[in-house]
């Protein structure tokens, strides 16, 4: 071997490997990891029942009255959102419901109201969709991650907020 | 996983290609695929790991901790950049998170412990003492020595990485020579 003296650092560096052989195997504990955090995240799960349970208020709501609420045609048109992160069927069938119930309702609001609440959706979707896209250039970079996580709470609160602002109000027959 | 396969896989990585048909299997959330793309990255990650904490234990850590992230992050992966690339970046957000974690409960252990095991003993091993060397240098030095110095980031690169200015990441690359030039008795 050359001796180190008469090498410059540039040689010296060019020459360490990049790979490194592990001194034991990491899997096992890598694998426990996947098991306890699932790629959806708890506090989404949270989110997700949340919603959930939301959505069958109001829906058992407006069973009891008898009396079903108005809908309007753009709530067929509901579109999926293109989130990447949440893949567990079950969390998107809640959120698509969940979705659909806050289109019925903003349907029936004032042009004016309902003009707010989708300027609002729309910032927090560009925010959510700028963020997602600076996370694939800095993956788990964690301010990254937990402003991820806030538009997308954001969102739901959204969602939620004009659910529950819009349920009929009891009165006495 | 078999050994024909993974040495299929590693070909494809030697030959500049990713092995896109695993990694896209991981993305589905196949668990067998990913432990397939730990076989094949995980000893660079390990690397990178293990010069950035200049600790095996710590390197062994951010290791597992970064393939459970990667995990987590998996549905975000755009073919933008290589997956390689992809992984070890978070690779140095983890070190970076488990050095703010381990400051911030003052538990910062001593650099170099654990690195005698770090050269392979092979004939065209580097010198166990550029090692050493590297994992004595002042962290922030080191960090940038790393990336810029040798896993080849552009200093835009590192510094966007570390969170520093291009500046900074000049200045401590330049101090992070001068101090290995002095450590190794190299001739500036």
């Amino acid at each position: 071997m050359e001796d180190p003296k008469h090498e410059t650092l540039d040689e010296l560096l060019a020459k360490l490997p990049h790979d490194v052989a592990l001194p034991r195997n990491l899997w096992p504990g890598v694998a426990r990891g996947i098991k306890r955090r699932p790629r959806i995240m708890g506090s989404f799960a949270f989110a997700a029942s949340a919603a959930m349970v939301c959505l069958v208020g109001a829906l058992l709501w407006a069973v009891l009255r008898e009396k079903p609420a108005e809908r309007s045609d753009s709530a067929t048109n509901s579109q999926t959102l293109g989130f990447d992160e949440p893949r567990d069927p079950a969390y998107l069938a809640a959120r698509t419901e969940l979705e659909k119930s806050f289109r019925e309702r903003l349907a029936v609001l004032d042009p004016q109201t309902r003009a707010k609440i989708e300027a609002s959706l729309a910032l927090v979707r560009r925010a959510h969709e700028e963020i997602r896209q600076a996370l694939a250039d800095q993956p788990a970079n964690p301010v990254l991650e937990r402003l991820l996580q806030s538009t997308w709470h954001d969102e739901f609160d959204l969602y939620d907020h004009v659910v529950r602002g819009t349920q009929p109000t009891m009165t006495r027959s | 996983m078999g050994t024909v396969q993974l040495r299929q896989c590693a070909q494809v990585i030697d030959s500049g290609t990713e092995p896109v048909h695993v990694i896209a299997a991981a993305v589905n959330g196949d668990v067998g695929a990913f432990e397939r793309l730990y076989a094949l990255f995980a000893p660079n990650v390990y690397g990178l790991c293990l010069r950035l904490t200049g600790q095996r234990e710590a390197a062994e850590d951010c290791t597992q901790d970064c393939f459970v992230a990667a995990w987590r992050a998996l549905g975000r992966f755009e073919q933008r950049s290589r997956f390689s690339t992809w992984l070890q970046r978070i690779a140095i957000h983890t070190v970076l998170a488990r050095r703010r974690g381990l400051r911030f409960r003052n538990e910062v252990a001593e650099p170099s412990a654990g690195m005698p095991d770090l050269a392979d003993p092979g004939a065209d091993a580097p010198p166990l003492d550029v090692e050493r060397a590297i994992a004595a240098l002042p962290e922030r030095a080191r960090h940038v020595l790393v990336l810029v110095g040798i896993y080849g980031y552009s200093h835009s690169e590192a510094a966007d990485t570390l969170g520093v200015a291009e500046g900074t990441c000049k200045a401590q690359l330049h101090r992070a020579r001068s101090l290995l030039t002095a450590a190794l008795g190299l001739e500036e």
